[in-house]
């Protein structure tokens, strides 16, 4: 019986490299919110909820029906050397970095390669890459389709990303295929063709 | 002293069945191996383990990791075949698993899980008989029923199994520390494949030779870690294997005592994977593990550069994004596209990493090269606008 301890333990672990308890707060309808940073104002509609868990220093997450259906994360202001995610506690090697002078093309890797690495999934498959706005500036929106290890579902995804000054800004949905992505994906869209970016101005104390 | 009890209950355990007389002295009683058709589990501890194993194989069924291209399960299969013979192979069931990791495994049940990394880091069929003759002498040996007889002497190890956290793969690997087996019985299983190799006509030098290249990997990646103690423990399969270096050397010894074969299936192997191939590099690069990934690709060209080597390793630079891997990444590219012209994802390569250094106009145009040969590709639109002129 001496493994089942071990195994105990073991989620312990994994578990310490989350806050103790993520909590949610439900947002208005229709009212600008300031999101990740600041550096983002978006004007959700009804039923969002805002996680006090990020994925990084630099993004936060939001649901509508709980992770498993919908899932909304923005970053903000990831600057050079930086990865998207907290490293996860397991992981053999270094998630893949920023760069300033990454291609639109490029910024799409990053996100896979990441994913790839966080989900330990081999699974995952960019099918659309074309030029988009995100706020008023130039960037990139991408669609893509993966699998999770522990569920025999396909979800999809969509992120739209731009570099304002040296940083990135994207925002990312993520729903089971079945059903759940179709529903909200209009939506999604419209919310971020009137999200709002907030770069510091240059040279300004970030 | 429970230990030694148990051991001892153990011993007795096995003596009480076939198991035991089958090492040394000949069998009483007529002995029926798993391989033989129509097989079914002998007592109530056998038959758990086949339910538990039943059951991992269903949700292996509707995994999204399945690979279930008819075509290289067929090749795979073929493979198998060939090595254990007609006669055998008929037993296992093998499912590939879409991760880019070296593993196999065999469950008692009969179900055979190769990992797509294993038909990656495979440089021809030899080396691939070489890992499929292995698992299937464990699983012809009963090896993980000995294994799991021992194990549920000294606990409940399906108390175990259902606390695994994790996904399917972490499941996977459990089968393989549930599943230790002994240095003997992995030498065993070295052994008999090498017979396998003899008996159906494969270069017999492939055994020593896929072990070489794995630990040169393991080596490559421990050593830019810094992490060399952790070398084996870090791969699941390795963490129950005996020293590699050990193993190359007598499976090397014992390939020399057999009649030599030059026939290692290189060229159909190369065939049969050639259209997974690139999804396969594609996901090893996509692990960010420079050192291993670098090593690998040296392996598989063997001073001979292929067009698609050369793209795999441009990829591999141009991900880490190094200034000096900027340089190295281009020179790649540019030998992959003088190899062969109509690999469009090495223009798109070259094209990129050539606007990265400043160079717009000679990188939009490879970019062009790259749609003229994949207009339909998803990315298309966006290239598109890269690669236009500006002011057009």
């Amino acid at each position: 019986m001496r493994l089942v301890p071990l195994a105990f333990s073991l989620i312990a672990l994994l578990g310490a490299a989350m806050p103790l308890r993520a909590e949610w707060k439900a947002l208005s309808a229709d009212e600008d919110v300031a999101v990740a940073g600041k550096l983002m104002i978006a004007t959700p509609k009804g039923g969002w909820n805002r996680s006090t868990a990020k994925p990084s220093a630099r993004s936060e997450r939001w649901t509508r029906d709980g992770l498993a259906l919908n899932e909304l994360t923005f970053f903000a202001g990831v600057a050079e050397g930086e990865a998207l995610y907290f490293a996860p506690l397991m992981a053999k090697q270094d998630l893949p970095k920023f760069r300033a002078q990454m291609l639109p093309t490029e910024i799409v890797e990053l996100f896979e390669n990441s994913n790839r690495m966080i989900l330990d999934s081999s699974v995952f498959a960019v099918s659309a890459v074309e030029p988009a706005k995100l706020g008023r500036f130039d960037g990139v929106r991408f669609s893509y389709t993966y699998a999770a290890q522990d569920e025999g579902l396909t979800r999809k995804g969509e992120g739209v990303a731009a570099i304002v000054d040296g940083k990135l800004y994207l925002v990312n949905f993520v729903a089971p295929a079945v059903h759940y992505f179709d529903r909200d994906i209009s939506e999604i869209r419209q919310l971020v063709s009137s999200l709002k970016l907030r770069p510091p101005k240059p040279g300004a104390a970030k | 002293m429970r230990r030694l009890l148990a051991s001892l209950a153990l011993a007795a355990a096995l003596c009480g069945s076939a198991l035991c007389s089958s090492a040394q002295a000949a069998p009483q009683v007529a002995q029926i191996l798993p391989s033989s058709a129509g097989y079914q589990p002998s007592d109530a501890v056998e038959k758990g383990l086949w339910l538990e194993m039943d059951e991992a194989e269903r949700q292996i069924r509707a995994s999204k990791f399945l690979i279930d291209d008819p075509e290289l399960n067929a090749y795979v299969k073929s493979v198998l075949c060939r090595t254990v013979g007609q006669a055998k192979c008929g037993a296992a069931r093998i499912y590939l698993i879409r991760t880019p990791q070296f593993n196999a495994a065999m469950a008692p049940n009969g179900m055979m899980l190769v990992w797509s990394g294993l038909l990656l880091r495979a440089r021809n069929e030899a080396e691939l008989a070489t890992v499929l003759g292995h698992e299937f002498v464990h699983f012809e040996k009963q090896h993980s029923l000995q294994s799991f007889r021992d194990i549920k002497a000294k606990s409940d190890a399906m108390t175990w199994l259902s606390f695994v956290p994790g996904g399917l793969l972490a499941q996977i690997g459990l089968m393989g520390s549930v599943f230790r087996f002994n240095r003997e019985m992995e030498k065993q299983a070295d052994m008999a494949a090498l017979d396998y190799l003899g008996s159906s006509g494969y270069d017999p030098m492939a055994a020593s030779q896929i072990w070489e290249q794995l630990r040169g990997e393991m080596e490559a990646q421990a050593k830019a870690n810094k992490a060399i103690a952790q070398a084996e423990e870090g791969n699941s399969f390795f963490a129950s294997h005996p020293n590699t270096k050990d193993r190359m050397e007598y499976l090397r010894a014992a390939a020399r005592r057999k009649a030599p074969s030059s026939d290692s299936g290189e060229e159909q192997y190369r065939k049969a994977i050639a259209r997974w191939w690139p999804r396969l590099i594609d996901d090893q690069v996509k692990l960010n593990d420079f050192a291993a990934t670098e090593y690998l690709l040296s392996g598989m060209a063997r001073g001979n550069w292929t067009a698609d080597l050369l793209y795999a390793r441009a990829e591999l630079y141009r991900a880490r994004g190094k200034p000096e891997d900027i340089k190295a990444a281009e020179r790649f590219y540019r030998q992959s596209v003088a190899a062969d012209a109509q690999l469009g994802e090495s223009w798109k390569g070259l094209g990129l990493i050539l606007l990265r250094q400043g160079k717009a106009i000679e990188g939009r145009r490879m970019l062009r090269q790259y749609l003229a040969i994949a207009p339909e590709a998803g990315d298309s639109a966006m290239i598109g606008a890269m690669a236009k002129e500006p002011g057009k």
